[in-house]
């Protein structure tokens, strides 16, 4: 006898308090990232330039090996902070971040909201804040995958291919700053795309906002900058903002004659009115009309 | 008792909408019904904890409605009248997410999630897309998804709405048999009076943000008032005239016949002497079986 002509049956289970009840939003949210048409694709394309990288890692600890690939006044690979930083802030890498955002969560909030998934979500035992977090994680997740990790292996791979602690010694905060400026660049992509995903229940105007403003950003400070011959509009480029901070966090050269901290601050408003936003777009007692 | 709540006020901003609320809702299946703006949403988002209330107090299941609404939700299961989805899903990874974030384990969420598919009549539909669906498979699904976390109390918005007949009458039936369960409380919006007939046990009629009407459904239909058919000839509009004058509420049915709401402590036989009175002829009288229509018409109508 099937279920159907049984009648309504009881589930012996106990229902339990998750101590992370937002996991099955992160969950599916990068499962539903990787089922988008070419995601996997563009994914393995921000990648390349951490390969890249780490073959040149390789490769400065073991030229001696390659000497007769290159001439004899061919510069050697200097694996210095510098290094690191020029991989954290080369135009591909902050290029392909925005890209996942398009792809990965310009529909993480609007959908819901097209959808009406909100009620669906708030209907259970979960605060905005679980909700918002299990949003954000998703965006972490790829995040953590494009900058943490390839910095942290980084340096391990160059730890184990030098032979020795040289390079931990003479940059001890090295890994800091990875750790640092990777958590800046999360929090503030996060933000960045949660906001602008809640505010469209249209997921094409939420993927025109997360690309259109990162570039027209940078544009604008081009224009303003060949007008006006002023450094200081480099702060309304989300672009050039990032790479002052990375270029502060791994102790080099500012690209930019502007305080690296106006840069931090403006991130930093953009990421509190985003949080103010966001809080006020997602709001439980809209569940029931 | 599994919903209570005593004196419940709610505002938005200077409009009233609820206006000193008191339930001791009984198990079994409760209709709720009113007209539009009557306060039925309003004292939903209150009961499931989304809206907390300006003044009064409440519990659900024992839990209270201002301090544990995440307690509250864990146990209460909640059918949407919106169309709602979560887009690129099948219907089992769906239900078994939101079984999942009811507090399953997720093996567990996955077995039952099959389970409430079979029962709900989508088991040959149920690793077909969402976006694929029909809106009566829509609305099974939403209630697969109601009840997947076998909740104690359940929260039935407009269930029926946007199904044809035979649709209806399965959801209905459903309905009749998750509430037929004695330790499983059910509370149904609806606009649809034969839906709410059909189902439930108890009713509770609203508007203005306050209770007209609430009480078993076969005490309210015929204790509350007795409700006549009849048929007359001559001057009918001075006799109902003065009917209503009598506190009686007069109706046209259709085909000649007039219904007649007659106040209980009223005897039958003053419309006879008030026909007498007036020279008209009753051609027809008979004492009717009220409906929830009735009751909802009189209640609503009287209080308006």
């Amino acid at each position: 006898m099937t279920i159907k002509e049984k009648g309504y049956a009881h589930w012996d289970g106990k229902l339990q308090e998750k101590r992370f009840p937002w996991f099955p939003i992160t969950r599916l949210g990068i499962k539903l990232a990787f089922k988008k048409k070419y995601f996997k694709f563009l994914f393995s394309m921000t990648l390349i330039p951490a390969i890249i990288y780490l073959a040149g890692i390789y490769l400065s600890e073991r030229l001696e090996d390659f000497r007769f690939m290159i001439s004899e006044s061919a510069p050697f690979i200097k694996i210095t902070p510098a290094y690191f930083k020029s991989y954290y802030t080369n135009d591909f890498i902050l290029f392909m971040i925005v890209m996942i955002m398009v792809f990965a969560g310009a529909g993480l909030i609007s959908d819901d909201l097209k959808y009406n998934a909100l009620q669906l979500y708030f209907s259970r035992p979960l605060s905005k804040k679980d909700y918002i977090f299990g949003k954000a994680s998703v965006i972490v997740f790829f995040m953590f995958i494009v900058t943490i990790i390839p910095g942290v292996v980084f340096f391990i791979m160059k730890l184990i291919f030098s032979g020795s602690f040289k390079f931990l010694i003479d940059y001890p905060w090295l890994i800091l700053s990875i750790f640092g400026y990777s958590l800046i660049l999360i929090a503030f992509f996060s933000f960045y795309t949660l906001f602008l995903s809640s505010l469209s229940k249209n997921r094409r105007y939420v993927t025109v906002l997360i690309f259109g403003l990162y570039v027209f950003s940078d544009i604008l400070y081009g224009i303003l900058y060949e007008n006006f011959h002023n450094y200081y509009f480099s702060l309304l480029s989300i672009k050039c903002n990032i790479k002052q901070i990375g270029a502060y966090i791994f102790n080099q050269n500012r690209p930019l004659p502007v305080p690296w901290i106006y840069s931090f601050l403006v991130l930093l408003f953009i990421c509190v009115v985003a949080g103010i936003i966001l809080n006020k777009r997602i709001r439980g007692v809209e569940i029931v009309k | 008792m599994s919903i209570e709540v005593k004196d419940i006020h709610f505002w938005y901003g200077k409009i009233k909408a609820l206006d000193g609320i008191n339930l001791n809702l009984p198990k079994g299946a409760i209709g709720l019904l009113g007209p539009n703006g009557a306060g039925k949403s309003t004292l939903i988002r209150i009961l499931l904890g989304f809206l907390y209330p300006h003044r009064g107090e409440g519990r659900i299941l024992g839990y209270d409605i201002k301090t544990q609404q995440h307690m509250i939700r864990r146990y209460v299961g909640y059918m949407p009248e919106d169309d709602c989805a979560i887009p690129g899903m099948d219907a089992v990874s769906f239900t078994c997410y939101l079984g999942e974030l009811s507090g399953m384990p997720h093996q567990e969420a996955m077995k039952r999630a099959h389970e409430v598919l079979f029962y709900v009549g989508l088991e040959e539909s149920r690793y077909r897309m969402l976006e694929t669906y029909s809106r009566g498979m829509r609305q099974r699904l939403k209630l697969a998804q109601a009840i997947v976390h076998d909740p104690k109390l359940i929260f039935l918005d407009e269930p029926s709405s946007g199904l044809d007949p035979h649709g209806r009458k399965e959801i209905l039936e459903l309905i009749m048999d998750i509430s037929s369960k004695k330790d499983i409380q059910v509370l149904i919006s609806s606009h649809i009076l034969s839906d709410i007939e059909a189902t439930c046990s108890h009713v509770v009629i609203l508007n203005k943000g306050r209770i007209v009407t609430e009480g078993e459904m076969n005490v309210l239909k015929q204790i509350r008032y007795n409700l006549y058919e009849m048929k007359i000839k001559g001057e009918s509009a001075e006799y109902f005239r003065k009917l209503q004058e009598m506190q009686c509420k007069v109706d046209y049915l259709d085909d000649g016949i007039w219904k007649v709401y007659m106040p209980p402590e009223m005897n039958s036989q003053e419309i006879f002497r008030l026909a007498v009175e007036e020279r008209v002829q009753i051609r027809y009288f008979m004492k009717s079986q009220t409906s929830l229509e009735d009751l909802f018409a009189k209640a609503v109508g009287i209080e308006g």
